[in-house]
């Protein structure tokens, strides 16, 4: 039994999350403060586990060989948790006059419990319960101001788009599992060439590429994600886009790139078209919104699009820099929504009936208002942009130039102008919080958002100017998956 | 624990106290004086013991590196030529920092004064202990930054705005060259490496630049039908950055006006420590310069020519603070000079010019801060409008005619009596009397001396015309609070004993530069690389040609006596606008009329940055803007596929699993 204990962390979690729950029936609302430092205290317990056997290089496989223990495993683990404290101290704040605050906690809870099962799953069976109970905590969290209907709006499309890519997942499962005869996936890889023999097994793999990029947001599978991104809580996006989201990645890396790795030419060039599709049409599009918001969404979708290089290029160092990069943008985009957040609290401070608070014009001279913000805001988007000195460059460098040793600069030179373009954006809200004037006074930051925020910022910045322990690691991961 | 552990605080102090005087030095004493004195005195220390440990074990130098990135580094290398330039910027920078709490009592910018003084401090501590030219340049930049904020302090006087803004583009000229040096390097080092670069080697360490020498040397590009090897191209692009951090002709235009900034900055920058980056880069990299052919002839020649013609323009300055600039300026041409005697002497000319720099750095800051008490004390720096100070100011009087002394080079050869100006500046004029010796070519060695002699002139017409005579000027002059003299004590004692103290073992410890457990060179196979034949024993020069030196220094004093204590003949009837060579002079040889005037705005303004201008406004831009604009219709094209009709979604998800199938099936057609 000793095995059980790798397994500590999702076991703390879940015991928090039960806590949380039970103790709110019978906390006063204003006392139910508590409940987040509750929780932030589960997941800091949960990363000091996770990180202690990940440094320890533990490998195990449990439960008849459904779940796993690797680096891999554990650093998307650690992605996760990171960007769950982050929302959840955020959310301290953000639920603090809530009568449901332990609903939140505990839904929060287990959404990262459900994505944490993804990334240790070695069977298509968990992988599919933790995609799922990550999925149904997610809708409600994005759901959770019920009385709001741009929230209802947003949850309500990242539900039906969700179920359908659900069963188009679970289509393509019982097709791999008809014609392969298992759903341990070391199993499906040894009998890959039954897939790959048979004109069904094609449509088996396009159904599971559908139901993951949906989570991952590729083109055409995104649609969902700016209008959900932009209706939810920023909290909440900061969780779909830093957490949710990594879960598809998880999971295509696993199902896609373990076990189908016989199919290797022909999905190059699928993921290719997939990727530059990807990054263009998010970049480009977000090049005329005005909805901060939505553009991050639409940066979302572009992110997602270098990432899925990764899939295209497959040597290890493009999987560590996909790695790397999942983690960077981790960092980033939910420390760019959370600052986000904090705007749309100024916003609400000053005015209680605003609406559409994450507007660029609410951010016309925010270096006045709120300096620390600002200049926070300022480096997740110039380290979304890959600025040097910030993470986002970091992982850029190692991606592309893979990209690069790999002989397919065409694929670098399509992303590094997309890069360029996607600078445009994110230098128009730099212009409008440095240079532009403003009315209304300073306005300090709650305590709660801008621990969060600058806990990001200090990990962009670190990732950035001392990446080779990050590098490290997700090399070691990577490792795991061209075994 | 070794002392060598603390390194890394050297700059990094400096650099703290920038922040936290920029931030808080309203609040504290003095504008936060206190704490770039706190810092830079620590870092002194530290730096002090750091020579002393090297003294005594030379071959056993500091060398700390952590990689970045795989291919670059941060380090620290500290050999006997970094450990004396650590000791002599932090110890003068500490010294100008006191006086400034007198000098800029009233000034009401003060905490940015020493915030940006301190910057100052650490950046150039940054490039003295660097151990890679990359992380080199990027102090170096610092410090160019740190001068432009500085010239420029009093920015809302037009004239000293434009002075930084000169400083900053003279500069920028040379630092471009330095920074193609760099790349060039770079790229030959990775040919030389076949693109194969090994773990842990990192290209732009100087301990790897030195030990790919041969294969640098190997390497030869066609410029203009003349075969050149790389390393001469990389080492004359690395002294078209010394020139321009160093102020060589041509690009010294910069130097006297930065005298605009207040007399302390002058002092500290333009004196004692930035400009010596220059010479301190060719020093750091002088295996290069020896083993490139060619190099250090070029080198010497430009620098005895610099110290010639600035001289002759101080001669004839009448602002205070431009004739010391001038005089910087030359003495600079000196150490330069000094480097390029390498071609003969090899490492010893490293010595040479170090110990003059070094020397320089003492009486060269001295000279500034008494002007700067004087300038305190009546409020011109109008030598016309002084005179008959003597009395008012004896220990500024007395302080600056020992750093006089110094600057003309008085002593008794043959002895060890003599100013530390004396021992430096006679060891390079002997140099270069050793290099006509053996190379019979004197051009140097006349410039050295022709120069000599006009150093001692213009140094005491400004003495004369400033304390002596009658007093031209009626503000009331006092001697300056002892928080300013104290300074110029210590000065004049360095100024008056170091020379004296130090000259032999000092000039052996900096040969002992490349002999370490970092970098190890065989001297004489380099020299052979670049076809220089090294002269190893030298023995005593004849006498009369030890005593030049000082016989010319005393004309000179003579001349400035007869002419502006005695007044044996009405200066004024010379300087007088008919007289050409006065004007010439005067106009400074219409650097101006050529360099700004044709040069910067007749042919780099308007003939090629407006066409250039014109070719880009219409011509790229209308590109530029083509591409942006169809971006943006595109982006607003495709934003109207997002209906926000969750149907219509689905019916993506649909087509797209359609879609990516039969993307498939073509994709296996083809393959």
């Amino acid at each position: 039994m000793e095995d059980i204990l790798l397994l500590a962390p999702e076991i703390i979690l879940a015991v928090t999350a039960l806590v949380v729950l039970v103790a709110g029936l019978y906390l006063k609302t204003e006392h139910k403060v508590a409940l987040g430092f509750i929780s932030v205290a589960g997941i800091i317990m949960a990363i000091a586990l996770t990180m202690s056997i990940m440094l320890a290089k533990t490998s195990a496989s449990m439960f008849y060989d459904t779940m796993v223990i690797d680096p891999l495993s554990q650093v998307f683990k650690l992605v996760f948790l990171s960007v769950a404290l982050l929302v959840s101290i955020a959310s301290v704040k953000y639920v603090s006059e809530d009568r449901n605050t332990e609903e939140f906690f505990a839904l929060l809870l287990l959404a990262i419990i459900g994505m944490m099962v993804v990334s240790s799953s070695n069977d298509l069976i968990t992988l599919f319960l933790g995609f799922e109970l990550a999925g149904l905590a997610t809708y409600a969290l994005v759901g959770f101001e019920k009385k709001n209907i741009k929230v209802l709006e947003a949850s309500m499309k990242y539900f039906i788009i969700g179920a359908v890519s659900s069963a188009f997942l679970l289509f393509g499962m019982s097709y791999v599992y008809g014609m392969t005869g298992t759903t341990n996936i070391p199993g499906i890889a040894a009998n890959a060439h039954l897939l790959v023999d048979n004109p069904i097994g094609i449509v088996a793999i396009v159904m599971l590429i559908a139901g993951f990029g949906y989570k991952m947001s590729l083109v055409p599978f995104h649609m969902w994600a700016p209008d959900t991104y932009q209706g939810a809580p920023s909290v909440i996006s900061a969780l779909l886009a830093g957490a949710s989201k990594k879960m598809g990645f998880i999971a295509a890396f696993k199902v896609i790139i373990v076990a189908l790795i016989a199919l290797n030419a022909e999905w190059q060039t699928i993921f290719a078209v997939l990727a530059v599709i990807t990054m263009t049409l998010g970049n480009v599009v977000a090049l005329s919104q005005d909805s901060v918001k939505r553009m991050l969404a639409y940066s979302s979708v572009a992110q997602a699009g270098y990432i899925s290089m990764a899939f295209v290029v497959l040597t290890p160092t493009a999987l560590a820099g996909g790695i790397l990069y999942i983690l960077s943008h981790a960092f980033m985009k939910a420390g760019a929504f959370i600052a986000v957040a904090i705007v749309g609290f100024m916003i609400l401070v000053g005015n209680k009936d605003a609406r559409d608070t994450d507007h660029i014009d609410n951010f016309r001279g925010l270096s006045k208002r709120m300096p620390i913000t600002a200049f926070a805001l300022m480096v997740f988007l110039l380290a979304l942009a890959g600025i040097p000195a910030t993470a986002g460059f970091v992982s850029k460098f190692v991606l592309f130039s893979s990209t690069i040793e790999a002989g397919l600069v065409w694929l670098a030179v399509i992303a590094i102008l997309n890069s360029a373009i996607s600078l445009f954006y994110y230098a128009r809200v730099i212009k409008y919080m440095y240079f532009m004037p403003t009315e209304g006074g300073r306005i300090t930051e709650p305590a709660p958002y801008a621990i969060a925020m600058i806990l990001a910022l200090v990990a962009v910045l670190v990732i950035g100017i001392w990446p080779e322990p990050f590098i490290y690691w997700a090399s070691e991961a990577a490792n795991v998956l061209l075994i | 624990m070794n002392i060598g552990d603390f390194a890394f605080l050297i700059p990094l102090l400096p650099a703290l106290a920038f922040v936290i005087t920029l931030f808080f030095g309203k609040r504290l004493y003095s504008g936060g004086a206190l704490i770039p004195i706190g810092a830079i005195g620590a870092s002194f220390i530290i730096s002090l013991l750091i020579t002393i440990n090297i003294l005594q074990n030379p071959d056993q130098v500091i060398h700390q590196s952590v990689h970045w990135f795989a291919i670059f580094n941060l380090g620290i290398l500290i050999d006997p030529l970094a450990a004396v330039m650590l000791t002599m910027v932090s110890f003068v920078s500490l010294l100008i920092h006191i006086y400034a709490i007198g000098y800029m009592e009233h000034d009401p910018a003060k905490p940015r004064y020493f915030a940006e003084t301190s910057l100052f401090t650490a950046a150039m501590l940054g490039v003295v202990l660097s151990d890679n030219i990359l992380q080199m340049f990027i102090f170096w930049e610092l410090v160019g930054l740190c001068s432009y904020l500085l010239i420029g302090f009093w920015y809302q006087k037009p004239s000293a705005a434009a002075a930084a803004k000169k400083a900053f583009l003279t500069t920028r000229v040379g630092d471009v060259m330095f920074l193609a040096g760099i790349i060039i390097l770079f790229a030959s080092l990775f040919q030389a490496f076949h693109g194969e670069v090994p773990e842990g080697v990192y290209l732009l360490q100087f301990s790897e630049m030195f030990n790919h020498i041969d294969a640098l040397a190997a390497m030869n590009a066609t410029i203009l039908g003349m075969e050149v090897s790389h390393l001469t191209i990389i080492a004359l692009l690395f002294f078209g950055g010394a020139i321009g951090k160093s102020g060589q002709f041509p690009l010294h235009v910069w130097l006297p006006d930065a005298m605009e900034g207040p007399t302390t900055v002058s002092a500290l920058i333009h004196a004692a420590t930035m400009v010596t980056a220059g010479v301190y880069l060719v020093a750091r990299t002088f295996p290069m310069f020896l083993s490139a052919p060619d190099a250090l002839i070029i080198v010497a020649y430009l620098g005895g020519f610099t110290a010639l013609f600035a001289a002759t323009m101080g001669l004839v300055m009448n602002d205070i603070k431009r004739v010391l600039a001038y005089s910087t300026v030359s003495q600079l041409g000196y150490m330069v000079l000094g480097l390029g005697m390498g071609a003969v002497v090899g490492l010893e000319a490293i010595g040479v010019s170090m110990f003059h720099l070094i020397n320089h750095a003492f009486f060269k800051a001295l000279l500034f801060l008494c002007a700067g008490s004087v300038i305190h004390a009546i409020g011109t720096q109008d030598m016309r409008q002084m005179g008959g100070l003597l009395k008012a100011m004896p220990i500024t009087a007395g302080t600056m005619l020992v750093a006089s002394l110094a600057l003309a080079g008085f002593g008794i050869p043959g002895t060890s009596i003599g100013t530390s100006g004396f021992f430096s500046k006679d060891a390079i004029i002997e140099t270069a009397f050793v290099f006509g010796e053996y190379s019979h070519d004197w051009i140097p060695y006349i410039f050295a001396i022709l120069a000599a002699l006009l150093t001692s002139i213009y140094i005491f017409r400004l003495f004369f015309m400033t304390f002596t005579g009658k007093s031209r000027n009626n503000a009331k002059a006092h001697e300056a609070p002892s928080i300013m003299t104290v300074p110029l004590l210590i000065l004049a004692v360095f100024s008056l004993v170091f020379g004296a103290l130090t000259l032999k073992p000092f000039i052996a410890f900096m040969e002992r530069t490349f002999d370490n457990n970092v970098i190890s060179l065989n001297i004489e196979h380099l020299a052979t690389l670049g076809n220089y034949d090294l002269v190893l024993e030298h023995g005593p020069e004849p006498l009369f040609i030890l005593w030049l030196p000082v016989i010319v220094a005393v004309a000179g004093l003579l001349i400035s006596y007869l002419l502006y204590y005695k007044q044996v003949i009405d200066v004024s009837k010379v300087v007088s606008r008919e007289n050409p060579v006065y004007k010439l002079l005067y106009n400074r040889y219409y650097q101006h009329k050529i360099f700004t005037e044709l040069l910067a705005t007749r042919i780099v303004y308007e003939l090629i940055s407006l066409s250039a201008d014109y070719f880009d406004r219409k011509f790229i831009d209308t590109i530029v803007d083509g591409i942006g604009k169809i971006t943006m219709s595109a982006g607003n094209f495709m934003r109207k596929i997002q209906t926000g009709v969750v149907q219509n979604y689905v019916a993506a998800v649909v087509a797209g699993v359609g879609l990516l199938i039969i993307l498939f099936r073509l994709i296996v057609e083809v393959i």
